[in-house]
């Protein structure tokens, strides 16, 4: 018989495997692609004294010595030097920055998600909304990211870069990254799928004959189901993150990603795709995390009802 | 007409506009001196650039780029969502316990985070827009092997096969007509039509974001412009005042046609 504990706790292995998986997979592939990794990253006819910068970048001692090398740095939070974005740079120093960029990013946009889930699910939103948030939900992030640009580029003209205009960057590419895409429209249709299937459900109605309300008894069961949604949409947000950052030229995660896979910056992809690695195991720890405190909750319920003191 | 023949005679016609475009694109773009910035109605059907190279060209050239990558990974999606829908009837629970475990390493991932690592990791002579497609189908095809699959537990799954097989039909007539056919259809042909347009938006967004940092795209040749090149002249129209409106015009239209696509294909393969 299946474990009630063996999903979630599988689930939080695979967290915790996630940050060193990610780069070990990317270091592996690079010895794996045909010829020397130094030049395949840094090719002679671009960089001088390829063999000098395979020994900076401990490139010669082979994939297992350059991984843990690497992870035994990034730990101690030293992910090493910018090898051509912003050569010589420290990327921890990078990292510093974008991250606060795109968690904010994400939580923002988030909100709207949440708020009209949450009224769809309550009843509030009327499904004949549907079609219109299907319509919006058709057009592709990147052309709502330009639209934003245009904007933000009419607006602030030669100041485009100073507080005032990241601050509404941020809550420009919130805005396209909540609708675009399907977003917006799968977050509606999928919580309110979730709840009209368990609304249907017996022990739904038993409960509200015995005066409990609706949510209360739905919500525990459904909480898991709702995790793994907001799991899925948050990574699809991040997955969106990466283009509307480099639209906006927002200084993210997404962005300094984009700009190391555009100049084989190996370092700083390998650096942001880890981050990006650590934020997808966050995600994957706390679904885990809530399924088995659900899993306890359910347990002890029902708290309140005591058959005997009843009798 | 009904709604799914409506659908479909749409549908076959976006997809008719795409081949079309993809097997007539011109090699080369060639200027017309004159017809820098011209307009529709002065050089049609879609105008030109501020190079007088007709607008028609571009459209031609970036269809060419998107068509076959984007229908392989639409039909690679298709397999695989297939597949996942036989197993579940075909009563294996080792394999569905496999392709549960794919499904969950390949999730735990943003896709454009993979996407962007294959690009840094392709070998500069396989470098194109086939090889993110083929990734892009594999990231996408959990969540349609996950409905193909809840589908075909929902029509009873190994029984539903044992119950036909009792009344006489043959294993083939079942998996191929009474189960991929009749019951998974509409979810096999949603997602690949979705994803056949994801894998259109992914070549669209990762070219603009080469030409906004003035870089090459890894999904085509220098030589060919993509779809992504109108809405750029769009985009610098609007914040340059630059006369290529009717580009962005163009490279929206483009972006409405591929969206119709998709939709209309689903809506045609719709359960009755």
């Amino acid at each position: 018989m299946k474990q009630w504990w063996l999903q979630p706790m599988v689930r939080i292995g695979v967290a915790l495997a996630l940050p060193l998986a990610v780069p070990l997979i990317i270091t592996y592939l690079i010895w794996a692609l045909p010829g020397d990794p130094a030049s395949i990253i840094c090719p002679p006819e671009l960089c001088g004294g390829t063999e000098e910068l395979a020994k900076r970048w401990n490139l010669d001692g082979g994939p297992y010595q350059f991984y843990t090398a690497w992870m035994a740095n990034a730990v101690t939070g030293e992910f090493g030097n910018s090898w051509r974005v912003l050569q010589g740079v420290p990327i921890a120093g990078l990292l510093g920055t974008a991250l606060p960029n795109t968690v904010m990013l994400i939580l923002l946009s988030l909100v709207p998600l949440v708020v009209f889930s949450a009224a769809s699910s309550a009843g509030w939103l009327s499904p004949r909304l549907d079609p219109l948030f299907q319509t919006i939900g058709l057009v592709p992030a990147v052309v709502y990211g330009l639209v934003a640009a245009a904007v933000i580029q009419l607006t602030f003209g030669a100041d485009a870069f100073t507080e005032d205009a990241l601050r509404i960057r941020l809550l420009l590419g919130a805005l396209v990254l909540g609708v675009a895409d399907g977003a917006l429209a799968g977050a509606v249709t999928g919580t309110r799928s979730l709840f009209d299937a368990e609304r249907k459900q017996r022990y739904v109605g038993v409960a509200i004959l015995r005066g409990e309300t609706e949510l209360s008894n739905t919500l525990p069961n459904l909480a898991s189901a709702l995790a793994g949604q907001l799991r899925a949409r948050t990574l699809h947000l991040l997955s969106g993150a990466v283009i509307i950052e480099a639209v906006l030229q927002i200084d993210g995660l997404g962005d300094f990603l984009w700009r190391g896979t555009l100049k084989q910056d190996f370092g700083l992809v390998l650096a942001t795709a880890t981050g990006f690695a650590v934020v997808s195991a966050a995600l994957l720890a706390f679904q885990g995390l809530l399924e088995i405190f659900v899993a306890l909750h359910v347990r002890r319920s029902p708290a309140q009802v005591s058959i005997e003191e009843a009798a | 007409m009904n709604k799914r023949r409506l659908a479909l005679t749409i549908a076959l016609t976006c997809v008719g506009l795409l081949l079309l475009g993809s097997f007539t694109a011109p090699e080369r773009l060639s200027p017309v001196s004159g017809a820098e910035y011209a307009l529709p109605m002065e050089a049609p059907p879609f105008g030109a650039d501020a190079r007088g190279r007709s607008l028609l060209g571009y459209a031609l050239q970036g269809a060419q780029i998107v068509a076959g990558p984007a229908f392989l990974a639409a039909v690679l999606v298709g397999l695989l969502a297939t597949l996942g829908g036989l197993l579940r009837c075909a009563g294996s629970e080792r394999l569905v316990t496999i392709v549960n475990g794919f499904r969950e390493v390949v999730g735990a991932l943003p896709r454009m985070v993979v996407i962007l690592v294959v690009a840094l990791l392709t070998p500069p002579e396989w470098r194109g827009l086939g090889v993110l497609a083929v990734f892009w189908a594999i990231l996408a095809a959990p969540g349609a092997i996950d409905e193909a699959s809840a589908v075909a537990s929902r029509i009873g799954g190994a029984n539903f096969v044992e119950a036909l097989r009792a009344h006489g039909f043959t294993r083939p007539r079942i998996y191929l007509y009474h189960i991929v056919a009749l019951n998974l259809r509409p979810v096999i042909v949603r997602h690949a039509s979705e994803t056949l347009m994801q894998v259109v938006f992914l070549e669209v967004a990762l070219s603009y974001l080469a030409l906004a940092s003035d870089e090459p795209s890894f999904t085509h040749l220098e030589s060919f412009h993509s779809w992504a090149d109108l809405l750029y002249m769009g985009y610098t129209s609007l914040i340059l005042d630059v006369p290529t409106m009717h580009a962005l015009l163009l490279g929206l239209g483009l972006v409405g046609v591929t969206a119709v696509l998709s939709v209309s294909v689903t809506a045609s393969a719709r359960a009755r």
